[in-house]
Order: structure tokens, then sequence, then C-alpha cells
């Protein structure tokens, strides 16, 4: 037994060298096209939730253990510039912290929203991810699909365009949300849940109001600097 | 040794699912939608087939008590591999599993396979089984799913069924795939019956 110690060491500590050193090279080839996924997910994230928009640099503010990070934005309309601001919401859901680039005009309204990483149930709260196809099934079969135009924005994300973030934002359970309900769940300022999954819809519906007070705060603070650096 | 014996037991006589009964957490999680369920398969036949191979090559060399850390290690180490490729090159596959792909290390088909079998048979047999497994996990995996994906949300591959129909929720949740599965052990062992008469 005791001659048996040295050598179950040494087989374990080669075990771990040799997958060590088998990952290191497997990370190496994927880190680059990693990173370029990302990289090109927040641009696409910055276009959709600030549609027309010019974007200006990333900006950050402290807030609580984390940073803060926000964008501001300005698109020409006629004579006046109309100014956009896009932040980064996040909040613990049910599986992990789900984050979300949030798009809003310069009164508060939402211009979209858009998941950036989240690790929810699949089938349940990872389906703020799902887009419902406008093909059915039968259509696809038989060819008779309607053209595959630009991915619908799944309708989770959907339902958000227009809700005014600086007021208290309702949850209602109605189901999948669909156009039909856009015109009654914008007079409540309200989000259709996702059908088992309350403490996702939950989740982001509170990151998205804290996101917006902390937005306000950093603008404010920011406005703050600039003017005492003009005096 | 008949191999081909060693391939086909993974599918029926010896599915991981249906009749070895190990592998619960993943089949009732990612059996939501026929892709999700593809794409585990896939991971997981994968980690199988790859983690078998070693297995079967090491261990003569592994004293037996420190074999089940040494077994982890091999099979967490292509459990990155899936993962970081599903991560560069299947980007939305890789969001949609989540935590599940992960969790394929501690599958117990994939530790019970290189421990049961690997571990006491040369390189392919045991790549044979790890193949048939990860093809037993899958079928039974994807069968589950094409009715959870119809009953649950109305789907099939993604697409709407019959459009308007408010699909019964419950297929999606935890309690419709125990049901699902009931019914195909159900299914499964009336044949059986059958035939032995």
């Amino acid at each position: 037994m005791n001659s048996s110690i040295p050598r179950s060491t040494f087989i374990l500590g080669l075990t771990a060298f040799v997958a060590a050193f088998a990952l290191s090279h497997i990370k190496a080839i994927t880190r680059p096209v990693i990173q370029k996924q990302e990289r090109r997910k927040m641009e696409s994230a910055l276009e959709l939730v600030l549609p027309g928009y010019t974007v200006g640099e990333e900006r950050s503010a402290p807030a609580g253990k984390g940073a803060f990070t926000y964008w501001t934005a300005s698109k020409a309309e006629g004579d006046a510039t109309r100014k956009g601001y896009a932040f980064i919401a996040e909040k613990a859901g049910y599986g992990g912290t789900i984050q979300t680039m949030v798009g809003v005009d310069e009164n508060g309204a939402i211009l979209n929203i858009s998941i950036i990483r989240q690790s929810e149930t699949p089938g349940l709260g990872a389906r703020m991810l799902e887009a419902a196809s406008r093909n059915t099934f039968f259509e696809v079969i038989t060819g008779n699909a309607k053209s595959a135009d630009e991915e619908p924005t799944p309708w989770f994300q959907e339902q958000f365009r227009g809700i005014n973030a600086s007021a208290r934002i309702e949850i209602v359970k109605k189901g999948d949300w669909n156009e039909s309900m856009r015109e009654e769940l914008m007079r409540k300022n309200a989000v259709s849940a996702i059908t088992g999954a309350t403490i996702t819809t939950k989740a982001v519906k509170d990151s998205i109001e804290e996101g917006m007070a902390r937005l306000k705060a950093a603008l404010d603070e920011h406005a703050g600097h600039e003017e005492a650096n003009a005096r | 040794m008949n191999l081909y014996r060693e391939f086909v037991k993974g599918i029926w006589e010896k599915n991981p699912i249906l009749i070895l009964g190990i592998g619960m957490c993943p089949t009732l999680a990612v059996s939501t939608s026929i892709s999700n369920a593809l794409w585990m398969a896939l991971a997981a036949t994968f980690v199988l087939i790859f983690s078998n191979i070693f297995v079967s090559l090491v261990k003569s060399a592994v004293p037996s008590h420190i074999r089940i850390p040494i077994f982890i290690a091999i099979i967490a180490t292509f459990v990155i591999i899936v993962e970081l490729t599903l991560k560069a090159f299947q980007p939305d596959i890789y969001k949609s599993l989540g935590i599940f792909i992960p969790l394929i290390v501690v599958n117990c088909i994939i530790l019970g396979r290189a421990e049961e079998f690997a571990s006491k048979n040369t390189v392919l047999p045991s790549m044979l089984d790890g193949l048939g497994m990860g093809l037993g996990f899958g079928l039974t995996l994807t069968v589950l799913a094409f009715f959870r994906e119809i009953l649950g949300s109305n789907r099939l591959f993604g697409y709407t069924l019959i459009p308007g129909m408010e699909p019964a929720t419950i297929m999606t949740l935890a309690p419709g795939a125990f049901f699902t599965l009931a019914m195909m052990l159900w299914g499964m062992n009336a044949l059986k019956s059958r035939k032995r008469r």
C-alpha cells in the first residue's frame, strides 16, 4: 500500500498534466473564434437596441460590486438631434445572472432589448431567446414556406419595445406574447411572463428598472463633471 | 467477442435510459425540442466514444483505487472540448443547451460505461459500446422530444404545427417528461413481453 502512494500520485498528476496540455491547445484554437463571436454579438446587440442611432463610446460607472456599462447615442431627425441610450442590465434569474442590453430613447421608452447572457432552464426560462417561426411545419415540408427574411426577434424581447422603462413595469400571465396583445399590454405598461418561468421574467423586468435608475444617476453625474470642467 | 452485439445492445437490450435507468437528468431537461435533443445526443455520444477509448487504453496502468478520479479527468477533458467547440462554432445551440453541456461530466451513462465496460474491455469493443450507448441515448431522447415538442409547444423542428392552437404547457415541464417516459417504458415492456410469449 505504501509503495502505491507515490505511484498513484504520479499517475494522477500525469493524467491532469496531459488533460491540461490538451485543453490549453483547444482553448488557444477556439478563443479567437469565441471572442470574435462575442464582439459581433455586442455590436449587433447595440445595432438592435439603438436602431438608426450613431452610438458613442462605451462608458462605465461603478455600481454595487461591479460596473454599470452604458452608451450614449444620437440620431438626427430633421433639425433636431434625438438622444438615445443603451445600457447593460443584469440580475440573477433562476439559473444564474441574466444580462440584457436595453436601448431607450430620451423619454425613457424602450427601443429594444437583447438578452446577452443567460443560463436559464432550457425549455422554460431559456425560451426568452426563442423566436416563433412564422412558417408552419406543413408549409415547410410542402415547400410553401414564406421566405426566411431576417430572423424574427424572440417574442419575449419584442414585447418590451415601447414599454416605459422609467415607470413601473407590470407582469401579466397571458402565455406567449403575440402582436395582438401589444396594445392592451402597452396600456398597462406590462409584459407577459414566459409560462413556467415567471422568475426569469421578473429578473429581466427588475434589472431593466434598476438599470434605468442607474443610467439616470450615471448621466447626472457625468453632466455634473462636465459642468465642473467647463467652469 | 461479438462486436456487433456490443454495438447494438445499447440501442434496445441495454438502452441506458429505458432499461438501465441512468442519465435521467439530461433526459428530462433537454428533451423539450428535437434540435436540443439531437445536439445533446451528439455531444454526449462524442464524449462517450472518446472517454471509452481512452479509459480502455489506460485501464491496465491505472491502480484501481484511483480509477474514478482518472476517469472523471478523462471525461471532463472531452466535455470541455465539446463545450469550447460548440461555443465557438454553434453559439446558438450552446446558448440553448446552457448548463447541460458542462453537466455531461456527471452524466451517469458516461461514467457508468467507463466503469462497467471500458475498464474491462479492449479499445474496439469499448468504442462500439460507446457508439451504441450514445445512439440508444440519442434515439430515446429524440422520441421523447418528438412527443414533448408536438404536445408541449405545438411545434416540430421549431416550426409551428397548427397556427393559433394553445399547446399543453405541462408537456414542456418535468411532469410531461415523466408522463412521456412512462408511456415509452410501457410500450417497450409490452413489446418485450409479447416477444417472450
